[in-house]
């Protein structure tokens, strides 16, 4: 009996608690390697971009962790990293980690370094599309997209063309519903027209002045007829007039469906011209041809970071689902629950970084900065994130205000003798290196409106072009326009709505471009786009001058319709009338 | 083959053992909490030393162990949805809320949906299981298990040298 109630197994104690002392010597063993791996992994998943780190001490005792040789891959370039880090050292509270929360007292970063090149493509989000990461990057490329930048095509100096599609004109279709619309207001008129029954009132007076003109002074019946048949042929023109004014408002009406042909007309030629893969020859067009492309990508690099911020970083208390981590067993959701006047999940409290640019030059320059308030609940910390640094020649500034419901994102910097790297002019065998350069970047993002501007300026321009350019004529005057440039003054300015800004993009070139653009390719473009006008007009043509004859008819024919009948009206009153006058007229003898 | 040889000298020997049918289906009960739930979490600490500590079948445990991390795997999708359910239920906002603010409790992972869903399954389906394992068993022993006993396979997976090791933790 008593076996049969034996619930423990107190022989196993021992072995447990020995299985449970062995896991704690591997756990003493390998934490740094486990957190290691775990900050690699986390950092990775966060940033959408490969972290790598050297070597990890946790030192629990003394609240210390030690990290030797961080690299973070850049999210956007392939063989760039973003930062390197020779040493970081933070201060943590031990106790909040049994509560599963990191809090950094202080972080000491040396040798930043950033842009660094790197062997192996470290983006994660851009190549698997996975995590929160991976569908931020996703929405910042789609929104950079939306800045349709024409391109310039004149390396053979030949205006390309691509087919129209008669499908994508918008004339037609208008056109053939202003055509149906003629229709239904021609059947909807005829009906109403039928619907005054104008003969039996026509015919009954008619009748009447018959009888008024045999009839005599005294013949009282008549004269009352003649009277009521007055009477109806007024309201008839009532009617008639009420018509009149259906008819007048459906031809307003047709005639803006007419003039809205001639808007859709414009569309079309518009669009035809876009074809010409050639942009307009005026200079801020051109301006954005030049450097709209190379003027998006700071843009679209500060808006990520700042969109992670807010899915990292959300304002208010509400609980907050994020991707589970990355496991066998399929990684579900982790749901967060901030509390208030409790810790926050993630908190750096203050973070002083110390930071070389241009490693890689004979003179690297060393500068100082300092983070502060990096959490992952603003709400509970009640302090925006703030950055800043400063150096020779740098004056770098950053906000994220989550606090409250809207969330408010700045950063502006201004870095001067930085050497840009040199690019290709988009559509142009044309290279442009701007040297040594003072750049600036003001990025406002409060709620979901942004303003953005992005400037370089340098005074050592320097252009070179591809061999295969130097046979080309237009090559040769492209050249001659911009090579004895050599200050460069771009600045692109992004303001409106987050999801359809406006860019505008200006730089000290464009009237150069444009005026020599112009006077080479003027009557190239002129002519291509007369060939197009022309292409157009014969796809539409055929469309539009039936649609337009059938409404003029359509609306001819009520309009006369109408006045005939109040014509009748008129005359027939007018008749009666005057009958009548003749037969009350007081004789005297 | 190896796995598959353990797992067959698991399900013989725990269905031959000395332990009673109880012992037997709470040992597999226990061992499902491992198979149906996220494994690296701390719940499943308390589950090996309950398993351990408690006087089950440690066979019945490795069994319930391997038959259930299939079915953990297959039922991940429902596992996801009733945690994703419970954690976003306004009601048990604050109940939640107290306890991520705890200390020790978050270690749990309590706050994953799959963790905390496969939990609640195994909680919730752990009696019926039970039952039925204990039925089940006792079935076996009264109509086939003796002839299974005497059979040339059995003796033969009984004689391997892992059966040994496992007969240090028979109940």
């Amino acid at each position: 009996m008593s076996e049969r109630l034996r619930i423990f197994r107190w022989r196993a104690i021992g072995p447990l608690l020995v299985l449970f002392v062995i896991a704690g010597i591997l756990w003493w063993l390998f934490a740094d390697t486990i957190a290691r791996r775990e900050s690699q992994k986390v950092g990775t998943q966060i940033l959408g971009a490969q972290v790598e780190i050297q070597k990890l001490h946790l030192d629990l005792r003394h609240g210390k962790v030690l990290i030797n040789g961080l690299t973070i891959a850049s999210p956007h370039e392939a063989f760039t990293n973003l930062l390197q880090a020779d040493e970081l050292v933070a201060d943590i509270d031990v106790v909040p980690l049994t509560e599963k929360k990191l809090i950094i007292n202080r972080i000491a970063a040396n040798g930043l370094r950033f842009g660094t090149p790197r062997a192996t493509d470290g983006r994660v989000a851009a190549t698997s599309g996975d995590g929160i990461a991976g569908r931020v990057l996703a929405e910042t490329r789609e929104w950079a997209s939306q800045f349709q930048i024409p391109v310039l095509q004149l390396a053979t100096g030949k205006v390309s063309i691509d087919s129209l599609d008669p499908r994508r004109l918008s004339t037609i279709p208008a056109a053939t519903a202003l055509g149906a619309r003629a229709d239904s207001s021609h059947r909807a008129w005829q009906a109403a027209f039928d619907s005054l029954r104008l003969g039996p009132t026509l015919d009954s007076a008619s009748a009447a002045l018959e009888r008024l003109r045999h009839a005599r002074a005294t013949d009282l019946a008549a004269l009352n007829e003649a009277r009521q048949a007055i009477d109806r042929l007024k309201r008839a023109r009532d009617r008639v007039t009420s018509l009149e004014r259906n008819v007048t408002q459906g031809a307003t009406i047709l005639k803006s469906g007419l003039a809205g042909l001639e808007s859709a007309r414009q569309r079309d030629y518009a669009f035809a011209r876009s074809l010409l893969k050639l942009p307009s020859l005026d200079a801020p067009a051109i301006g954005a041809a030049v450097f709209g492309p190379s003027a998006i990508r700071p843009f679209e690099q500060v808006l990520y970071y700042t969109q992670l911020a807010r899915r990292y970083m959300p304002p208010g208390l509400l609980p907050r689902a994020s991707t589970g981590p990355s496991r066998v067993r399929r990684a579900g959701e982790t749901v967060r629950f901030p509390k208030q006047r409790a810790l926050p999940a993630f908190l750096v409290r203050s973070a002083e970084l110390s930071f070389l640019l241009q490693p890689t030059s004979e003179q690297p320059r060393r500068y100082a900065g300092r983070l502060t308030g990096l959490t992952s609940d603003p709400a509970l910390y009640g302090r925006p994130t703030a950055f800043q640094a400063s150096g020779p020649q740098l004056a770098a500034g950053a906000m994220l205000d989550h606090v409250r419901a809207i969330p408010v994102d700045t950063a502006g910097a201004t870095l001067g003798g930085i050497t840009l790297p040199a690019f290709d002019v988009p559509g142009v065998p044309l290279k442009l290196d701007p040297g040594a350069a003072t750049t600036q970047l003001g990025f406002t993002l409060n709620g979901d409106t942004i303003r953005a501007r992005f400037a370089v300026r340098s005074t050592n321009v320097r252009w070179t072009r591809d061999s295969g350019f130097t046979n080309s004529a237009i090559g040769g005057l492209i050249w001659q326009a911009v090579s004895g440039i050599s200050n460069l003054d771009v600045e692109a300015r992004l303001s409106g709505a987050l999801q359809h800004p406006d860019l505008a993009v200006r730089s000290n070139l464009d009237q150069a471009i444009a005026s020599r653009l112009r006077a080479v390719l003027g009557e190239q473009v002129a002519a291509a786009e007369k060939q197009q006008r022309d292409r157009v007009d014969a796809l539409i043509n055929d469309k539009v001058g039936p649609v337009r004859a059938r409404v003029n008819e359509v609306q001819n024919q009520a309009q006369a319709q109408i006045a005939q009948q109040r014509a009748r009206l008129d005359d027939l009153q007018k008749q009666l009338e005057q009958r009548l006058r003749e037969l009350t007229r007081i004789r005297l003898p | 083959m190896f796995t598959l040889i353990k797992l067959i000298q698991s399900l013989f020997g725990a269905l031959h053992s000395e332990g009673t049918p109880g012992q037997l289906a709470a040992g597999i009960v226990l061992g499902a909490f491992l198979g149906l739930t996220p494994l690296f979490n701390l719940h499943n600490a308390v589950v090996f030393a309950l398993l351990v500590l408690l006087n089950v079948s440690f066979a019945g445990g490795l069994l319930g162990w391997a038959l259930f991390v299939p079915v953990g795997f297959l039922l991940d999708p429902l596992f996801d949805w009733i945690g994703h359910s419970l954690l976003l239920a306004p009601s048990l906002r604050g109940l939640w809320t107290s306890m991520y603010n705890m200390p020790i409790v978050p270690l749990t992972n309590f706050n994953n949906t799959v963790v905390l869903g496969s939990l609640v399954f195994a909680l919730l389906a752990a009696v019926p299981l039970f039952l039925l394992l204990r039925w089940a068993v006792a079935r076996y022993r009264v109509t086939v298990g003796e002839r299974v006993r005497q059979s040339r396979f059995y003796k033969a997976v009984t004689a391997s040298k892992v059966y040994n090791v496992y007969k240090l933790f028979r109940p």
